[in-house]
Order: structure tokens, then sequence, then C-alpha cells
């Protein structure tokens, strides 16, 4: 594993436009859809970037892989997930180029699998930090994570009927929620 | 052979003594609250918190875990709580001597000390709860190591009566009170007589589970420990065990090394006659003194050090108990013999 | 696993977690063989509350996630539902005036730390001399946003309320105040033989774990891995000041990852906090504090706004992140997803924790700070029967219903009954 200070003499620091064209060049058609959102902070308008790459299902694990050549060991801040129609949709929130007194770029990289087939790539064994959160979305989302080493339950409650994911908004999985739900202010308590 | 009427009046004397070591256990444990709650700055609890906590225990339900073993379980605090009682019976209250001084001495008053913590340690482990059994267990630890500085410092000074005194009863409370310590020795034995002192004075608070030495019960780790499972009148049981113990250990350090009484100094300086004809005037000087000797004991080894220090881990009590301490008392002994060979 | 191990299990509810979670511990004797953090007791699904109302609701929301670093998440929440809604010209005003709230709270946080964690190691003196300190921070807090919990101060464009002019030198005071009496109670933890002894080598996080489990704030800090997002991204305020992340061997300690060493780091933040509010102070630019000062208009604006952003706060525990999806049209938060400091800090948490004696579990739990209502966010309680059970609305009513009665019955005698 790199030391973040070694790292720092030896690795050529990308901009976030450089960064996607990496992706581009490097998984071609795997690459879907990608953004760079610029902000600027304070007086001095002294600006960040936030990098977002969306990707093939399959080739998530390589984009995953490609990103810890950027600036390794990598940082995963959290991955979140939501529903949208026929599709759920994961992004995992990676952070490159920290530690390093400033210009650390987001690099967010999200890909969709279909609700009839909700199987994900996990990337627990590449970036160990991010068990909890794929357990997180196993349970919420109902996604099946492929290879994740402790696949248990963790915040629902081991009573909740397995197939409740309290985040997909499909109306079959709202009528199965609806009897925890307390709507609390149709009650006028 | 003891006279009937004899055994009458002892037996009422003691159960109005054990009443009265509950009562007076408790004020000290309110006051102790308050003196400490204030150093904290805080207000803390009224001065009669103890008793209302023991009122409350008493009407709660009693409950039994699933998995104890019942009859040792509730059978605990009813040991833990008569054997402390049974020590106010052997230990000098001031002007009272005890009231079965004839019937037992310091040894007993030694085993009977770690008949309460061998209770509690007994009915952590008859709890079948995890957190209790592992109290329990330090409990233990802790019993085999300072029980060790606390028989050198008590067998130092019967010896060093036996050597100064001879013919002297050396494990009577009697004979300190007749001839105190400081009176006896030279300088060498001064300083061995503080140490002497010193080591009992460590040993008080983890006699009675007190910061730092509260590994047993530890809240923030164990939830209570060996206490974690027992509740109503059980718990108001060891409550009340542990208020007498305070007030018995304490009454112990004064027995041994502080039995002067105050009123034969109030008689020479003021030259009152009212005590010369009044008895009970006198009685009540010494008891009152007596009661404020405890209490600064009581604030200098329980109050203040709760107060200034965190709590230590089983390995470090266990530690400090069996090398600094131990060799303290052991240096102790070895002034006083020094002592003796001079004076001799 | 050896033949005389045992299962212990600390929580839900324990005095040593200041917040319910649930640890199971393999021991053998007084040393951990295995830990299992089973968090979850604490779900509030305030995500899921979240996902059907709009991001000016959601605000409020967001701020009573936690009640310790409210701040932070609302801080969070503000950047990323601005951004995807595209409102990037944030008053500069409103920019410091946010950093100087951040920092007002990462303050009292970090002291309410320390006096935990004095408390977890049974010295209940410092507990409360630490807390009276903290009392200075939370009238300074009460005395902006006139709250002492849940500030209410920030919104989509800005903040609420001004610091004007003449609320400074309240605010200089404090600053001042703390100057002088947090070196003294910085002495009296790391100055002193028994903090050290039951802190120093306790708890190791090494750096190889700090950066392969991508834990976050002091936790981190303390094994010598520099990631603060103050530095590393600076957001609001924090752009123009050059700050540099608190590792303890800028006290001369190194950074070992134990408890003392996150100690060190959370004392360094405290002075580094102080003159953040200090420079911001001086500094502050004149101008208007809101982009909009009509809510409605904000409101539509964000309805008619698609897009999607993160914003990232560093929280006095770590690294926080909320990620937020608008949708043109749909008035409602599409996605969002909180992630606050404790949540990445699990894994680093279990690495701490074996190994360690029981007596030590207590400090090493609290040594990332935790703080679970952050980390949780279902309602599930225990049935009547003892048995775990899931709780419906028509338990809920008939509960309720219930107590109502039991009141009913209880008026005009003496409280203090239990129920």
């Amino acid at each position: 594993m790199m030391e973040p200070a070694e790292a720092d003499g030896k690795i050529k620091r990308l901009t976030g436009e450089e960064i996607v064209s990496l992706f581009r060049e490097r998984l071609g058609d795997g690459v879907v859809d990608t953004r760079v959102d610029v902000y600027t902070n304070g007086v001095r308008k002294k600006p960040f970037e936030s990098v977002w790459i969306r990707v093939k299902r399959e080739n998530f694990r390589d984009a995953v892989k490609l990103l810890a050549e950027v600036h390794s060991p990598l940082h995963i801040s959290v991955a979140s997930g939501s529903d949208i129609g026929d599709e759920i949709e994961l992004i995992y929130h990676f952070q490159v180029y920290w530690g390093m007194g400033g210009g650390q770029i987001s690099v967010s990289i999200g890909s969709r699998c279909p609700k009839s087939d909700p199987r994900f790539p996990s990337v627990s064994d590449l970036v160990p930090g991010a068990i909890i959160t794929e357990r997180e979305k196993q349970e919420f989302l109902g996604v099946v994570m492929e290879g994740i080493p402790d696949g248990r339950q963790l915040f629902l409650s081991e009573s909740l009927p397995p197939d409740v994911h309290p985040w997909r908004k499909d109306e079959e999985e709202l009528k199965k929620l609806e009897k925890y739900i307390r709507n609390v202010h149709d009650e006028g308590v | 052979m003891m006279d009937i009427n004899d055994l009458y009046v002892r037996m009422l004397l003691g159960v109005l003594a054990m009443l009265a070591a509950v009562v007076v256990g408790l004020a000290y444990k309110g006051i102790d609250r308050k003196i400490a709650a204030h150093m904290q700055s805080r207000i803390g609890p009224p001065l009669r918190q103890p008793f209302r906590d023991i009122s409350k225990l008493m009407q709660k339900e009693t409950i039994t875990p699933d998995g104890a073993v019942d009859w040792i379980f509730h059978g605990m605090p009813v040991i833990g709580l008569v054997a402390a009682l049974l020590l106010v019976l052997y230990i000098p209250w001031g002007p009272l001597s005890p009231p079965l001084k004839a019937h037992g001495d310091l040894i007993l008053v030694l085993y009977l000390l770690i008949i309460p913590s061998l209770a509690m340690a007994l009915g952590g482990f008859s709890s079948g709860s995890p957190v209790a059994a592992i109290g329990a267990q330090r409990e233990m630890v802790m019993m085999m190591s300072y029980e060790f500085p606390l028989a050198i410092v008590i067998l130092s000074l019967a010896w060093f009566y036996t050597r100064v005194l001879p013919g002297s009863a050396p494990f009577a409370f009697t004979t300190m009170e007749a001839a105190p310590i400081w009176g006896l020795v030279g300088p060498i034995g001064f300083i061995g007589a503080v140490l002497l002192l010193l080591s009992l004075v460590v040993v008080t608070p983890s006699e009675l589970s007190k910061i730092p030495f509260d590994a047993p019960e530890a809240e923030t780790e164990l939830g209570g420990g060996l206490m974690a499972e027992y509740s109503g009148r059980d718990l108001a049981m060891f409550y009340i065990a542990d208020a007498v113990k305070g007030l018995v250990m304490a009454a112990i350090i004064v027995g041994l090394f502080f039995p002067h009484p105050l009123s034969p100094i109030v008689e020479k300086y003021y030259a009152l006659p009212l005590i010369m004809d009044q008895p009970v005037v006198a009685w009540i000087i010494d008891g009152l003194f007596f009661l404020f000797k405890v209490f600064l004991v009581l604030f200098a080894t329980v109050t203040t050090v709760r107060v200034a220090f965190p709590r230590l881990k089983i390995d470090k009590i266990s530690y400090i108990y069996l090398v600094p301490v131990s060799l303290m008392a052991l240096a102790g002994t070895l002034l006083l013999y020094l002592d003796t060979l001079g004076g001799v | 696993m050896s033949k005389c191990s045992y299962t212990l299990p600390i929580g839900p509810v324990h005095p040593a977690l200041k917040e319910p979670t649930m640890f199971k511990f393999v021991m053998d004797g007084e040393i951990v063989k295995e830990v299992d953090v089973q968090p979850g007791v604490n779900h509030r699904g305030i995500e899921f509350i979240g996902m059907r109302r709009n991001p000016l609701q959601v605000l409020h929301l967001a701020e009573r996630i936690c009640g310790i670093c409210s701040i932070v998440h609302q801080y969070a929440f503000t950047m990323a539902s601005e951004k995807a809604a595209g409102i990037n010209d944030i008053p500069e005003r409103a920019q410091y005036i946010r950093t100087i709230m951040a920092e007002l709270e990462r303050i009292h946080s970090h002291v309410l730390w320390a006096g935990v964690a004095a408390h977890e190691l049974g010295f209940d003196t410092l507990l409360h001399w630490t807390w009276k300190l903290r009392e200075d921070v939370q009238d300074v807090l009460e005395y902006i946003s006139g709250n002492r919990v849940n500030y209410a101060m920030y919104y989509q464009g800005g903040v609420r309320r001004d610091i004007s002019p003449e609320k400074i030198p309240r605010i200089k005071e404090m600053i001042s105040a703390y100057r002088r009496e947090f070196q003294k109670l910085a002495d009296a933890f790391l100055e002193d033989p028994l903090f050290k002894h039951r802190t120093v080598n306790v708890g190791v996080l090494t750096k190889k774990d700090a950066l392969e489990t991508s834990a976050v704030g002091p936790t981190t800090r303390g094994s010598g891995v520099p990631k603060d997002v103050r530095v590393d991204q600076p957001y609001g305020g924090y752009a123009d000041l050059d700050l540099k992340p608190c590792l303890p061997e800028q006290m001369g300690y190194p950074n070992t990852g134990d408890t003392y060493a996150k100690t060190v780091v959370r004392i360094l933040e405290v002075g580094q906090s102080l003159d953040i509010i200090e420079f911001c102070l001086d500094n502050m630019p004149p101008g208007p504090i809101r982009w909009e000062m009509n809510v409605n208009k904000v409101l539509m604006h964000m309805k008619k706004a698609g897009g999607e952003a993160i914003g990232m706060t560093e929280a006095p525990r770590g690294e926080m992140i909320h990620y937020v999806r608008l949708d043109p049209g749909d008035e409602n938060v599409s996605a969002w997803k909180v992630r606050a400091s404790t949540y990445n800090n699990i894994i680093a948490w279990q690495k701490m924790l074996v190994g360690a004696q029981i007596a030590d579990v207590a400090i090493v739990a609290a040594s990332i700070d935790p703080c679970i209502g952050c980390m949780d966010r279902v309602t599930v309680v225990d049935g009547e029967t003892g048995k775990e059970g899931v709780m419906t609305k028509e338990d809920f009513y008939r509960l309720s219903v219930r107590k109502t009665r039991r009141l009913r019955r209880m008026k005009g005698k003496p409280s203090g009954g239990g129920w």
C-alpha cells in the first residue's frame, strides 16, 4: 500500500477533465455519461472539483480499479443508492488527492442495474471500507452485492421481513411497507 | 460463666449498636455524596438521599434473572449484610467498648471483613450474567491482592504490642486504646507506624470498592458489574452492608491508630468540673469526637480519593497492592522491629 | 477460539454507550478476541422520511439527525441541495457565518467528548469540570442563534440570522476565556499520569488500518493520516484560510493512533477552531446574508431545478457527506443519502477493539466519538410479550390510547408512580 507522502511525490496530479478523459480512454464504451462540476468558495473564490462518471454494470469493478491507479489507497465516502423507475442506481462516492493540503477531487462512480436482475458487483475486496455501506444498500434497496465478504443485515431489525426494502419506490414495495409506517400528521397526534 | 442478665444487656446493646451503625453508615454516605458533589462543582443530592434510596429499593420488585442459582443469588445479600452487622459487635465505638469484646478480636474482624466481599462475588457468579461474572472475578482478584497488605498491617501491630507490652492481649482493641501506638514508639518506629497507617489507608477504598478501586462494579465498563443483576430488597441489603462496612473500616483505622479520647484534654485545659462529676458528659464528648474522627478518616480515604482519581484497571490494582503497598507495609514492620531493638 | 471464551454483549443500552447500539464481544478472560457491531437500534428512517418531503422541510429534518453535530448535517444538506439546484452564488458573508457556527459547534462537541472520555475512565470530577467550561460556548451559540441545540441557522442560499457587529465582542470574550482556561483543562488530561496510563497504547488504530478502512476525522488523524475536508476540499469560509490538518506530532506526540493521540488531536483542534472563528470575525465581508430573501421563491426554484450533488463537511467526528438528487417538477427530494462520520469509523472500531481489555472497551469505543444517532437513521420496538416484534400503526394507537386512559386515572393523584 502506498503511503500518502510518497504518493505526493510520485503521482502526477490530474485535473477533473483529465480523470474523465482517462476513464473514456481506458474503458471506452463502458463509460455512459460524465460530468465535471466546479464550485468556488470564500472571498478568494477558491475552486474545487466534483467528477461524476457513470459506467455500465459490467465495467464497474474496472472503473474502481482504474481510480485506484489515480490515487491509492482509495478513500470511499459512501455509496448512495436510489430507485429510478425500472432500475436501481448506485453511486459510489470516492475521494482522490486527499491529505495533500488541498485540491481533493470527489469522484462519484455510478452504475445501474435493472430491478428484474438486481445484482451488483461488490468492491469490498478492493476498498475494505466499503463493506458497511454495501451491507446497507443490500437491505434498503434489495440489491444483491456479488462477492460481499459479510452480507448480514445491518441496520434493519431481524423481525422486519427480508423482502421489505424501504428505499424502493414502486407500488408493490410500498404496499408491503405500508403497515410498518405511521403517518403521524394524518392521525392528528 | 456469663450472667444471664449480662447476656440480655449485651444482646440489647448489640442490637442497638447494629441499628445505630446502619443509620450512621447511611448518614456518612449522604455526607460523602454531598461533599464529593461540591468538590466536582455540583449541588449534589440532599443528605437524606441514601435513606430515600433504601426506602425506594425496599418497595421495588426483587427480580431473579433467568439462569441464576436462586438460593445463592438471594442468600448472598443476607449473608453480606449479616457479616457487616456482626462486625459492628467487635469494634470499639469511641467511649463504648465492643459489645462482644470478650468473644472475638482482630483476627475475627479480619475474617468477617472478607465475608461481605465474598458474598458479593458469589452473588455475582450465581446471577448467570457474564457482566456480573466478570465483576465477580475482578472482586476475587482484588480481594486476594489487598488482603495481603491488610494482614501485614494487623499482624505487625499485634507483634509490636507483644514485644513492647508483654502480657497484653495483642489482638484486642482495648490494648491499643489503653496505650496508643504513638506513645510507644521512638522516631524510627514512628515512621514505621506511619507507613502501616498509610498502607491501611490505601486498602480502605478497595475494601469498599470505591474509585479508583471500583473495577468490580465499574459503571461505564460493566454497568454495575457484580451488582448488575441485583434489584429491590437484595440490592438494598448490599447497599446497607456497604454503608456499614464503610463505617467499620473507618472505625478500625480509628481504633488501631487514633483511639485517643477527647474528654481528658477538655478536662485538663478547661477544667470543667461538670465532666469530673458526670461521666455522661464525657461519654457524649468522646462519642462526638469519635464520630468526627471517623468522618475525617472517611473523608481522607474515600471522598477525596474518589474525586481525585480515575478508575484503575484490575491488573494495575493487583500490582499496586501486591508490590508497592505490600512493600510499604513490610518496610513499616521492619522499622517497628528496629525501633524495638533500640528500645530494648 | 479457546475453550474458555465466552460472549459478552454490551448494549443496546449500557452506561458506557451514550446512545443505543449493540456490541457482541467474544472474550477470553478480560481480553477481547472478536467484535461484532450490530447497529440499527436507533434507526429512525430519516432518509425514508426525507425522500417524501421538499428540500426546505428536509433542512429541519437534517438538523435533527443528531443533537451534538446538528449543524454539520444541515451544512452538508444545504450545500448538496444548493449545488443540485444550481444555486452557486452564496453571499460571502453567509459563508463566513456558516463557518463560525460550524466551528463553535466543533468546540462544544470536542469539549463534550473530553468530558465523556473522563467519565468512561471513571474520572467524574474532570467530567463536571469540562462540562462547566462547555457552558461558555453553549451560551454563545444561544446568543447567536437563540438555541442551545438545533440552531436553525442555515438555509438554502444563505443563513437565517446575521452576526451583527454588536454581537462580536461577546464572542471574542468567549474566545479569550477559552484561551485562558482551556490550556489548564488540556493539562489536566494530557499531563495526568493516570489518564496516560489508561490511554497510551490503548485502542491503537494503525496507519495501515486507518487507510484501508477509510476512517475519518480525529480517529484517522490520530494515526497520522492527514485527512480533513476543511483542508482537502475547503468549502465556505474555509477556502480563505490556509489550514493544516491537526496531527498529534504537532504537540510532540508520535502519530501512534492510540486514544491518547486522538485526545491530542481534539485538543489541538479546539485551539484551531478558536483561531478560525477569530479570523472570520475579523475579516467578515459585508453584504447580504441570503441569496434570495423570499422563501417561496427559493422553494419554487428548487421545485423547478433538477440535478444531483454531494455536500461534504468536516464534522467534529470527521468527514460527513450528503448526496441529494432533485428531479425537475418533483417537489420532493428524489434521493437523499446521509453518511455521518461514525458510519465510516465502524470498521476501524472493530480493529481497535480486538485485543483490548474490557476495562478499555468503554474508552476505546468512545475514542472515535461515536454518534449513533447520526449513523442509524423503522420503528421496531420490543413487543409486550418480550419478544422482538414490529409495531404497527394500530399498536401505537392502542398504546397511545391506553396511556391517555392511564393518565386520566392518575389525574389528581400525586405523580411519581411508575408506568
